[in-house]
């Protein structure tokens, strides 16, 4: 009590704690009222008219697959000359950037998946336009929406303390009415005060959390009841009543999260046309234009361009090839690990309840915390225990991509195990499948296409996170920013220290370039030749 | 003495914190080289019933004697064929036969050798190295009898084996099975058979046992003596009183539960008419 005492009064901006929890909470939720409203409405449009699907699906794709944090800088330089409100709206934009994409996704599955039986005996019913919408489309879409949006809501948080600690030439760009992101990244960055950290870290674990078991439960019990998949009837004895074990539980891996998570992954790997294909590149080429015409004031010219590859870090691109390889390498390692403790946790959640008890709840606050806010606890944590800084950096990254992918692997395959049909475990006792030769010959290749899948969703985020994780900015008292060789860090160095747009486009178009060619080439084919592996019920 | 036998099984399921009784001390037995089959509307517990006997489930009272001896989880010397196949969707029809042998520790060359030899016994030569995905219903299923006969069991179970399938290559199926049964030198020849099919039960069986639901229990016993093969009297009347008499079976046991399908709601109307 003492020690919480000591750590509040010495600082000032602690009184403004309720403030801020405030402002932060609705800062995220107008985003996300905005990101459910752009959602629906474009997921809807691109679902239902062929050009909107044929101009809109490749380039959000496009879009999606370019590391949200990577925006930054760029967002920022037109929104600043706007003045406080600009502030206030750009940490609007920046968190809608990372939290729009699911629902749009969502509903675009969830209207393809709408049975034609359905459609037809609507349209013989003579429901067209709105009436059809209100009908058909929107009760059909509802448990992808909640669904989407609660998936939002944790990547809001996520984000927001990058969003709310804006770093714009070397100062820290304030929110007029602060926020816990700012709060808690001035702490761990400025004062490099790691009680108060961690405090603050509990503090916005516990809004996630108890959002999260309460509320969005709420929703998506009410949501899930007008689906056309049968959906199981819930046990309405009380929420309240619930252990939060079993809320974690019910909310993320018995309900509609597994589906959408599928459907989101499965409408982003569809084939596109080469039409498509070239109106998504062609719209993706105005936007990167549009954006430097903003930053220049001025349509850029070919000389502005070649200006912007002559300054620095420019020199560094020479050497990008072994800044991708070293940058993919830690992806990899860390990749490997989420992987095999994913199964192993995945696998024990799914088939013992005594591990559910532990994992479940492990999950929901591990999906809650915002990990960007725990790189200077573990950092100045690791540097103490080995002393070298740049081998703790490196330690910190692979550590944070760890925590952050970790978790789509686990979801999915906690939820492929539990859907393992009753048939296939039954032949497995039949003929005598136990322990090792079970989990090989059985559990493991069953769950193999939703291992695509939880990979697909952990290496995308797993790019953001790097970007953030390859460089430790120059504030407080580290007077030199810290960073591990890496295209990430050479992103963030053209952005925060050079201010070069021109270099930071190129690096985010390289980056889009090799996640696309990373789903086109192993995750398709992989998720292709899975297919079979689905067991026909 | 009867090869297997089940004594006052009983078993209830809780469904939404409702107990409901799906079977209620049931008893009946099977003779060696005896063709059983189980007969009743869904829901009746005919499936559970022989889950119980594959050990895959435990009755709340009551057991199952084999050769005398209670049964109390799967073995080899009883395998089963399953409604959906159930085969592995990431092995070839090959493999798919040969992992219970793998399970039960056999080398490689003998377990391939004996896959292939019984893939052949049901025409499956030439699609060994085929994966499940590519195969028809009909060919999975025959994938499934030669694995759960590559064990050489004693008695073999089959859940509805031939109901997802169209009722042309049912038929075949059906006439492979029998064939198997009648076979001399396989170890296999005690089957019992789930389904709701009266007239393929009266086909297939020695003896029909008919179940009723709600609480799930025996309701008679018809032995069906046809002459074998049975192909050459599916148009004979005596054919047809075998199947009138199920049939009977099953729709007293109807009235008597006030079962309220649009079936019996129309059976009732025409009582009135007359």
């Amino acid at each position: 009590m003492t020690w919480l005492i000591v750590t509040f009064v010495n600082y000032p901006e602690i009184k403004a704690l309720p403030f801020y929890t405030l402002s932060t909470i609705s800062r995220i939720i107008i985003t996300l009222l905005i990101s459910v409203a752009w959602g629906v409405s474009f997921g809807i449009l691109a679902a239902t008219n062929k050009v909107a699907s044929f101009v809109l699906t490749p380039f959000i794709d496009l879009l999606q697959s370019i590391p949200i944090l990577g925006y930054f800088p760029m967002v920022i330089g037109f929104l600043f000359a706007l003045g406080p409100w600009g502030i206030e709206l750009s940490v609007i934009v920046l968190l809608f950037t990372s939290m729009a994409w699911a629902i749009f996704f969502g509903v675009l599955g969830a209207v393809r998946a709408i049975p034609t039986n359905v459609v037809e005996s609507a349209r013989s019913f003579g429901l067209t336009g709105w009436r059809y919408i209100r009908h058909v489309v929107l009760p059909a879409i509802a448990p992808a929406v909640v669904s989407g949006a609660n998936l939002a809501w944790c990547d809001g948080w996520f984000f927001m303390i990058a969003a709310e600690y804006i770093q714009y030439q070397g100062n820290v760009m304030k929110p007029p009415s602060g926020g816990l992101g700012y709060l808690l990244a001035k702490t761990a960055y400025e004062y490099k005060d790691m009680n108060l950290a961690i405090i603050l870290l509990i503090f916005i674990t516990f809004i996630v959390v108890y959002f999260n078991t309460l509320t969005w439960h709420k929703l998506m019990e009410r949501a899930s009841t007008g689906t056309f998949k049968p959906v199981f009837r819930m046990d309405l004895s009380g929420v309240g009543k619930l252990g939060f074990a079993k809320a974690t539980s019910w909310l993320r891996f018995e309900r509609i999260h597994w589906p959408k998570a599928f459907s989101i992954v499965s409408q982003r790997l569809r084939r596109y046309t080469h039409i498509e294909k070239i109106i998504a590149v062609v719209l993706a080429f105005s936007a990167i234009f549009f954006i430097l015409y903003v930053a220049f004031g001025q349509f850029p010219t070919f000389a502005m361009i070649s200006e912007g590859f002559s300054q620095p870090p420019a020199e560094e691109i020479s050497r990008l090839p072994l800044l991708i390889a070293l940058t993919m390498g830690r992806l990899t390692v860390a990749y490997g690990i989420s992987l095999v403790v994913a199964i192993g946790m995945g696998v024990l959640a799914a088939e013992h309840k005594k591990f559910a008890v532990v994992f479940y709840p492990l999950y929901d606050i591990g999906q809650g915390v915002p990990i960007l806010a725990l790189f200077p606890v573990i950092f100045l944590g690791l540097n103490q225990l080995i002393g070298i800084p740049r081998i703790a950096l490196e330690l910190t990254c692979i550590t944070m991509l760890v925590l952050d992918m970790i978790w789509y692997m686990f979801l999915n395959i906690v939820s492929a195990v539990k859907n393992i049909p009753t048939e296939i475990k039954e032949v497995g006792q039949i003929f005598g499948f136990k322990g090792l030769k079970r989990i090989t010959h059985l559990v493991i290749p069953s769950i193999l296409p939703s291992i695509v899948t939880g990979s697909i969703l952990s290496w995308g985020t797993g790019w953001n996170t790097i970007i953030f994780a390859e460089y430790m900015p120059s504030t407080g008292q580290v007077s030199q920013p810290l960073s591990v060789p890496g295209i990430g860090s050479l992103l963030d160095k053209a952005g925060y220290e050079y201010g070069n747009t021109v270099v930071l486009v190129f690096l985010l178009g390289i980056i889009a370039l090799i996640v696309l060619s990373m789903e086109a080439f192993v995750w398709r084919r992989l998720l292709r030749k899975f297919e079979k592996y689905h067991v026909e019920v | 003495m009867s090869m297997l036998e089940v004594k006052n099984v009983s078993k209830t399921f809780m469904m939404e914190k409702t107990k409901i009784l799906v079977l209620d001390n049931v008893n009946f037995s099977v003779g060696n080289d005896e063709f059983v089959c189980l007969v009743g509307p869904s829901g009746c517990g005919k499936s559970t019933m022989l889950r119980i006997i594959a050990g895959l489930e435990k009755a709340d009272s009551g057991e199952v004697l084999f050769h005398g001896q209670p049964l109390t989880q799967p073995t080899p010397k009883i395998s089963m064929v399953f409604q959906l196949f159930g085969l592995l969707p990431w092995k070839t029809a090959l493999e798919n036969v040969e992992v219970p042998l793998e399970v039960l520790g056999m080398e490689k060359e003998k377990r391939k050798h004996i896959a292939e030899e019984y893939l052949k016994m049901v025409g499956l030569e030439g699609f060994e190295n085929t994966y499940p995905h590519d195969l028809s219903g009909g060919m999975k299923q025959r994938v499934g009898i030669a694995r759960a006969l590559a064990l050489k069991p004693e008695v073999l179970l089959m859940d509805e084996p031939f109901s997802s399938l169209d009722e042309l290559t049912a038929k075949t199926l059906r006439e492979l099975v029998l064939d198997i049964w009648r076979n001399p030198a396989l170890p296999t020849n005690t089957f019992i058979m789930v389904s709701h099919n009266v007239e393929e039960a009266v086909f297939m069986a020695d003896r029909i046992i008919v179940m009723s639901p709600r609480p799930g229990k025996v309701t008679g016993e018809v032995k069906i003596d046809i002459p074998r093969p049975r192909t050459k009297h599916l148009r004979d009347p005596e054919y047809f009183r075998f199947v009138d008499e199920v049939v009977e079976l099953l729709e007293r046991d109807k009235t008597k539960t006030a079962n309220e399908s649009p079936l019996s709601l129309t059976a009732k109307r025409a009582d009135k008419l007359k």
